[in-house]
């Protein structure tokens, strides 16, 4: 067409130009179109109309009794109220034999395609009685029918792809654990944490475009990219599954790593679903969702063995069951005022609080599923707030609630006045799930349980004097205060994963970190790792990682590794640092008894192994830097020897800028050596002498 | 304030520190200027130290005890820059005022005899048309080299003028080698060996190599990513470190320009020197003081860095300055060192016997 149009124009302005005629829009003599028209008009071809165009609001209906002309009528009528159900019919053709019978089959047109479609899925298979059974197909597909082939093949089978081992990080020997680090440009690196130095497993550049995350239990890394997420896995990190949904901004794993949520609050304008739940195992798409508004993540929240996930509406509790992914019992549970809920760690249940509302007192309620059995409920007065904490063997719920003594309503916000907390202690593996309750004046300002075991720790108190205190659920009913430790500077609680130790961090200003035994309440160390924001245990509790983001800080960024006795191991600063995450760990598979027989064993049996594997390494360590630096000294000692040759070769040409005073050495130059004598006062003392 | 910290009273300022262990690690603070540190210097024999800061006054004081000796009056502007000779007859300084004046300092101990008034006599000051921004003798010390700013429309100029037989007349003394700079200027000189070449150090971190015969670019390499604010060359004047904006400091052949080491903190180094004693390299800097957000100390990181020459691992830092570290110099000795901080003190610090006893492992 350029060309054309080029051409034209020149023909028209020559035109123009020597007759002042109107444009002759001719082709010239001779003029040979060698431009295709898919090349000129691709766009526009796109839409030309198809033959089949029309064909598909066509229907073949088969199966319809075989009448005479006497019945044709009626059946006429009885085809025609069946059909235009699904929309106008245009026309219908009933072919019939030289005697004026039907055939049995006919065609309708209906004025769309949609109708034709909704006719074939609705009425396909559908008895119009004893004898006859309609066997309705759109027109389009007659094609596809009758060219299916006589003998049916066997599908090649696919060739087997051997996949990665993706509990590979596992057999470790020396259960090494492993973390990634993700710098500000997009730059991952996967380290294995083993001693004396961690080891670089996978480095590279702009792995992602948004962020990553580790599954729960460690299988998968999900990076984020504009197009959807990827998964990796495996020893070398290979592609594991994709999953496209654009400009995916949350991603949430199921605990059991079955089903990848990915919510994306922009999608493109064609793609309308904003939360998309996958198979992991498949990639396949399980069901979508549309969210309105703005909503908390994550919107639905899993129960332990992937089997339910809920979410909570305005005065609605939602419950979807897999692997069908509909809703429990095809309907949602109505609970006015709902607020917020936790499914337990370890059983079907969840726990749901509901707002106070004039007279009615807000409950928090233990639900079962999928019975939906009301297994306990605790009617609660004068709330401000709840909290759902679970401990994280779901022995124990524990339910931080923010009580007033008074409100008042201005400007439309409720303003409460002489805050009080309630701790109220469900102990789950009890009959009839008794509560305790502990009150604390003063404002709470973290809560942590232990992971495992039976203690919890609370920081409370005025910013004069921050009090860390630590209760005890041992015995059934008595909870009781073991320990209060006063002035503290601490804003977050960290236990380590395997309890007994917690780490008293002050993550808002300073970072200061405080290493506590919770046998005995030692403090093993504190130390201070300035401005930082997160603190982390590794899944096995041996080291504990703190670390100052790009994200919120412009200088010293990095991230330290410490001990659990809280000694710093090595101090990683990076200008461009940003993340730091623990590849998560399975939940160990020894039973109760192996995990005690291994505590018994630890001191004879294992620590002498461990501490003699330590020593090779540190030894192998030592000689590694001492060999390294013996190099460097060489190379370096090599290149000292020549410059300082020649610098001897050039003696005579200094001594003859320096007026033939050597001054290569501080005292070579004994000739002209003054001495000077200044006397100084050192020091001056008065003695009174009676 | 201004007052308590007057000269006159400070005069002789013996350090408060001096007791019959002064010479251990306990620091001689050195009261003497009212305005940040610019630049401190040893004589050879590092019985002295020099000292300028943004104030008018450089400084000379006794490096064994921290004795103030006398000061150099004249200046009317912040003095960026100063140099002694190697007989330490002659002391150089340049300043803000647009001006490079030439002290002799062979006055300033007749006068000390008579103590009546310290201060260095004047031989004579070159005016230039903008700040003089550094200034060295050469190894001879029959010539030295000056670089000037570039302002309103000048552009930075290195100069090398003959100062044998400076007297009266050396104002109107003309250079005998001007090299223009075009781009970045020029913020730290030094001379090559035997006084063939001079090596620059600029503002885009570039360092460029100059020949003094003909005045023409020998090498110019750009390893820092930042302002090169100090250069300073090893005992025998082989090497030479560089401290960069860019946080970094590194080791450099003098001849090539190529990097033999790097030491990387996560500040900005404004000075670094070389151990004439051991295989050591000390760093000072710190957070730009008017980057300091916060007021304390531990974010900016105003320590002096301890650096292995070799391995450029870090293995000691001394703290003390409540503000960046502008100037930092060994004795020649190698047994103590000084700082100079914009927080207007001077630290001259003696090592005490573990420094001696560290050893590397290798």
């Amino acid at each position: 067409m350029a060309k054309k149009k080029d051409s034209e124009k020149q023909n028209a302005n020559e035109n123009a130009n020597k007759n002042g005629e109107e444009s002759n829009f001719n082709d010239p003599d001779g003029f040979v179109d060698d431009i295709t028209d898919e090349e000129l008009l691709d766009d526009v071809l796109a839409n030309k109309p198809k033959e089949t165009d029309g064909f598909e609001s066509v229907i073949i209906v088969d199966g319809v009794p075989e009448v005479g002309p006497d019945r044709f009528e009626k059946l006429k009528n009885v085809i025609s109220k069946i059909f235009t159900k699904f929309g106008t019919v245009v026309s219908s053709y009933y072919p019939k034999d030289e005697n004026g019978n039907t055939k049995g089959y006919i065609f309708i047109e209906y004025n769309n395609a949609v109708s034709a479609r909704d006719a074939v899925t609705a009425v396909n298979h559908v008895k119009l009685d004893k004898n006859y059974t309609f066997l309705v197909n759109l027109f389009t597909d007659y094609d596809k029918y009758t060219t299916i082939p006589e003998n049916w093949e066997p599908p090649v089978p696919q060739l087997y792809v051997e996949k990665p081992n993706l509990q590979e990080y596992l057999l470790e020997p020396d259960a090494y654990d492993q973390y990634l680090v993700f710098d500000s440009d997009w730059h991952v690196q996967i380290w294995l944490n083993s001693s004396p130095h961690p080891t670089l497993l996978e480095d590279r550049e702009r792995w992602t475009e948004s962020f990553v995350r580790w599954s729960p239990l460690g299988t998968y890394l999900a990076t984020v990219h504009k197009l959807g997420v990827v998964l990796w896995g495996g020893p070398k990190f290979v592609r594991i599954m994709r999953f496209v949904q654009p400009n995916v901004q949350f991603i949430d794993f199921s605990p059991c790593e079955q089903y990848l949520t990915t919510f994306s609050p922009e999608p493109d304008a064609a793609d309308k679903k904003k939360l998309v739940i996958f198979d992991i195992r498949t990639g396949m798409e399980k069901r979508s969702f549309i969210i309105d508004g703005a909503p908390v993540w994550p919107i639905f929240r899993w129960s332990k063995d992937d089997k339910y996930f809920a979410k909570i509406g305005p005065n609605i509790l939602s419950v979807y069951e897999t692997p069908s992914f509909g809703l429990l019992d095809k309907k949602s549970i109505q609970v006015s005022g709902i607020k917020d809920f936790m499914w337990s760690p370890s059983d079907n249940v969840l726990a749901y609080w509901v707002a106070e509302d004039k007279d009615v007192p807000a409950r928090v309620v233990l639900l079962e599923i999928p019975s939906r059995q009301e297994i306990r409920a605790n009617n609660l007065f004068n709330v401000a707030d709840c909290k759902i904490h679970w401990q994280k063997n779901g022995d124990y719920l524990c339910v931080k609630v923010d009580r007033y003594a008074k409100s008042k309503k201005e400007k439309g916000e409720v303003k409460y006045s002489g805050m009080h907390y309630n701790f109220e202690i469900f102990h789950m593996r009890e009959k009839n799930i008794p509560v305790d309750i502990i009150e604390i004046k003063e404002s709470i300002h973290a809560f942590a349980w232990e992971p495992v075991g039976s203690k919890f720790a609370v920081v409370h108190g005025e910013s004069s004097n921050i009090k860390v205190a630590f209760y005890d659920i041992k015995s059934a009913e008595k909870l009781s205060l073991i320990k209060l430790l006063e002035k503290k500077v601490c804003s977050h609680l960290f236990w380590s994963p395997t309890g007994q130790y917690i780490v008293l961090a002050e993550c808002r200003e300073v970072g200061a970190l405080e290493f506590i035994d919770t046998n005995d309440f030692s403090t093993m160390a504190s130390g201070e790792h300035y401005k930082a924001t997160n603190v982390e245990w590794d899944p096995t509790g041996r080291f504990v990682v703190s670390s100052v983001s790009a994200w919120n800080h412009k200088m010293d960024t990095g991230f330290w590794m410490w001990s659990f006795q809280g000694k710093v191991l090595k101090r990683n600063n990076s200008n461009t640092f940003c993340e730091f995450k623990w590849r998560p760990r399975p939940l160990t598979l020894l039973s109760e008894s192996k995990l005690k027989d291994i505590k018994k064993s630890l001191k004879k049996k294992y620590t002498v192994q461990f501490e003699q594997k330590d020593r090779i390494r540190l030894t192998k360590a030592s000689k590694d830097v001492v060999e390294k630096r013996q190099k460097q000294m060489k190379n370096f000692k090599e290149y000292r020897d020549k410059r300082i040759e020649d610098w001897k070769k050039q003696k005579q040409e200094r001594l003859q800028l320096r007026s033939y005073v050597d001054t290569d050495e501080l005292n070579s130059d004994s000739k002209n050596y003054d001495e000077e004598i200044v006397e100084f006062i050192i020091k001056e003392e008065t003695t009174v002498i009676d | 304030m201004q007052n308590e910290r007057s000269l006159e009273k400070h005069l002789h300022y013996v350090a408060k520190n001096i007791d019959s262990n002064f010479i251990k690690m306990k620091p001689i603070l050195l009261l003497g200027h009212e305005r940040a540190l610019t630049q401190i210097k040893y004589n050879r024999e590092g019985d002295l130290l020099f000292s300028s800061a943004k104030d008018l006054r450089p400084n000379v004081w006794y490096s064994l005890n921290g004795e103030r000796l006398g000061t150099f009056n004249g200046h009317c502007g912040a003095v960026w820059c100063i140099d002694v000779d190697w007989e330490t007859t002659r002391f150089i300084s340049g300043a803000a005022d647009n001006s490079l004046r030439l002290w002799d300092c062979a006055t300033v101990f007749m006068l000390i005899e008579n103590s009546i008034i310290c201060v260095g006599v004047e031989i004579g000051q070159l005016s230039v048309k903008s700040a003089v921004r550094t200034c060295v003798f050469s190894y001879s010390a029959n010539m030295a080299v000056y670089s000037t700013d570039a302002t309103y429309g000048l552009d930075c100029e290195i100069c090398v003028i003959d100062v044998r037989n400076a007297d009266d007349s050396f104002s109107n003394t003309s250079p005998i080698l001007r090299m223009q700079v075009k781009g970045s200027k020029v913020t730290s000189t030094i001379w090559g060996p035997l006084d063939k070449t001079i090596i620059t150090g600029h503002d885009d971190g570039t360092i460029t190599q100059w020949d003094t015969t003909t005045g023409r670019i020998i090498h110019s390499v750009k390893d820092h990513k930042g302002a090169i604010n100090d250069l300073q060359k090893n005992s025998d004047g082989t090497m030479f470190v560089s401290a960069s904006k860019d946080c970094s400091a590194k080791l450099f052949d003098i001849e090539d320009l190529s990097v033999l080491k790097t030491y990387q903190t996560e500040r900005p180094v404004n000075s670094a020197s070389i151990s004439p004693l051991y295989d050591h390299v000390a760093l000072g800097g710190g957070q730009e003081a008017m980057e300091v957000t916060t007021t304390s100390t531990r974010v900016g990181k105003f320590d002096a860095r301890f650096f292995h020459l070799v391995f450029e691992e870090e293995f000691a830092r001394v703290k003390g300055h409540f503000g960046p570290i502008n100037t930092l110099a060994f004795h020649p000795d190698g047994k103590s060192f000084s700082s100079g901080g914009e927080d207007g003190f001077v630290r001259l610090q003696s090592f005490d016997q573990s420094y001696f006893d560290y050893k590397f492992d290798y």
